[in-house]
């Protein structure tokens, strides 16, 4: 091998532990904020931006703030605001609904550790 | 130039690198019906397949959660309106299964899981979107328990059944989610989906894998929200947790909770959680029921009986029970390894 091949030889080592955490790793912390709503559509927020959000439904609108890296329903126009008693949400996979209304939110990110959480 | 020794060297880079798998492309939906929150998630094929699946699942949990509702109108609340007379009626034909299922789980239980408590459930206040906020009239529950209706109580002739127990009213609320995955799954695998899990409230079926690896569960702690355990699925498999804080109130400090002991017609208070693995829902949702009645000394013995494989079970104190086989496949993830009495192998 002449001094060149050895360089690029280098070069492509030192290049693999960088690949490895761009594509392979997985970075369990959460992100951000998945709403769904009765439509079957996704809205997805970063956790990070504080912001507060109306989602429309087939009873009203549910309000839905975040705040400090969590999120709750903070209004709903469901009988029983079992959404609102929720509280807080913070950990990944963390999730409340307002069934009446067909909207619910949940914490992720982008790669997940577990498929599903039994509870 | 490339010179010979670095070749070698770069199949092998390339080889490492190969045995990363990415994700395969999954696709995932979320239903809110049948009561809760369903996640279906779904590998291998098409998106067009996957969204037509979707639509099927949704419907067709609408209908059960319609159908199997204990005190709305739809097929079991004429049956349940019907029961009382003690008299002979007709029921839809699609209720049968439903019931010969429970019955035969009911009776392997020892009739701790028993769908026919409805009225003990109504009567501790369960049978409504709001908790309940006050304890039910002791009478009651004592005269309810001393009638002690059971599946076997009812006379099945065809199409046509009664029950030879007036206190009797049905209740699939310990089933009815289990034996709804199944019918999901099978409508998933006639649809050519080999690879997919429902999961409806915290409760699911896995089938297949995702991608080159097996499905990765993660079992929530029973006081807190974090993550308690990992178990990886294995091929076809439910697991089913009943607990303690699903639906509850508390009254002059103390926690009155759902499942409710046959026995007793109070709430089970030997046991916080039990998550059952088995391979279909309806058996798997049954059990944790029965086996959160049966509590720390007498699960092992009902779990025989229901010829389960599987059981965690972790008691009012917070000591966890578990048989070797689950032992062997669950990895606690808390930072502290948690106390363990490992029962006889089931």
């Amino acid at each position: 091998m002449t001094r060149t091949d050895y360089i690029v030889v280098i070069l492509a080592l030192c290049a693999l532990p960088w690949l490895y955490i761009k594509y392979w790793s997985t970075n369990d912390t959460a992100t951000n904020v998945i709403i769904s709503t009765y439509d079957n559509k996704k809205i997805i927020l970063p956790l990070s931006e504080n912001k507060t959000i109306n989602v429309k439904g087939p009873m009203g609108e549910n309000i839905i703030e975040i705040n400090n890296n969590k999120a709750r329903f903070i209004n709903s126009p469901c009988p029983n605001k079992i959404c609102i008693h929720s509280g807080w949400l913070e950990d990944t996979n963390d999730v409340a609904a307002c069934l009446p209304n067909g909207v619910s939110i949940s914490i992720g990110n982008r790669h997940q550790e577990f498929d599903a959480i039994n509870f | 130039m490339l010179s010979d020794r670095f070749i070698p060297l770069l199949i092998l880079l390339t080889l490492l690198l190969s045995a990363c798998s990415r994700q395969p492309e999954i696709h995932n939906q979320r239903l809110l019906v049948f009561g809760t929150i369903i996640d279906i998630s779904i590998v291998g094929v098409d998106k067009n397949t996957a969204n037509n699946a979707f639509k099927i699942i949704e419907d067709d949990f609408k209908y059960m959660h319609e159908a199997w509702h204990a005190w709305q109108p739809g097929a079991l609340g004429r049956i349940n309106n019907l029961l009382p007379t003690t008299a002979s009626f007709t029921i839809a034909p699609s209720m049968l299964p439903v019931i010969q299922k429970a019955t035969a789980l009911s009776d392997q239980s020892n009739h701790l899981f028993n769908p026919a408590i409805g009225n003990l459930i109504r009567a501790w206040g369960f049978h409504s979107n709001d908790l309940p906020t006050k304890l039910p009239d002791q009478k009651t529950i004592h005269e309810l328990v001393k009638q002690n209706p059971t599946m076997d109580d009812l006379e099945l002739n065809g199409i046509t059944m009664r029950s030879r127990n007036s206190a009797m009213l049905l209740d699939m609320g310990a089933f009815a989610k289990g034996y709804g995955i199944d019918v999901g799954i099978e409508n998933l695998r006639k649809l050519g989906i080999d690879n997919a899990i429902i999961n409806a409230g915290g409760d699911l079926r896995a089938i297949g894998k995702k991608g080159d690896r097996n499905w990765r569960i993660g079992v929530r702690h029973p006081r807190n929200n974090s993550i308690l355990a990992s178990i990886e699925m294995q091929g076809d498999e439910s697991i089913f947790t009943s607990g303690d804080y699903e639906r509850f109130f508390d009254h002059e400090g103390k926690r009155y909770h759902h499942i409710i002991d046959p026995r007793t017609g109070y709430p089970a208070d030997k046991t916080t959680s039990v998550t059952v693995i088995h391979s279909d829902g309806a058996t798997a949702d049954a059990a944790a029921t029965a086996l959160f009645i049966a509590g720390p000394e007498q699960w092992h013995a009902i779990a025989r009986q229901m010829n389960i494989k599987y059981v965690m079970l972790i008691d009012k104190h917070g000591h966890i029970h578990m048989n070797p086989a689950m032992q062997k496949r669950i990895r606690f993830v808390t930072d502290t390894q948690p106390e363990i009495t490992i029962s006889e192998p089931l």
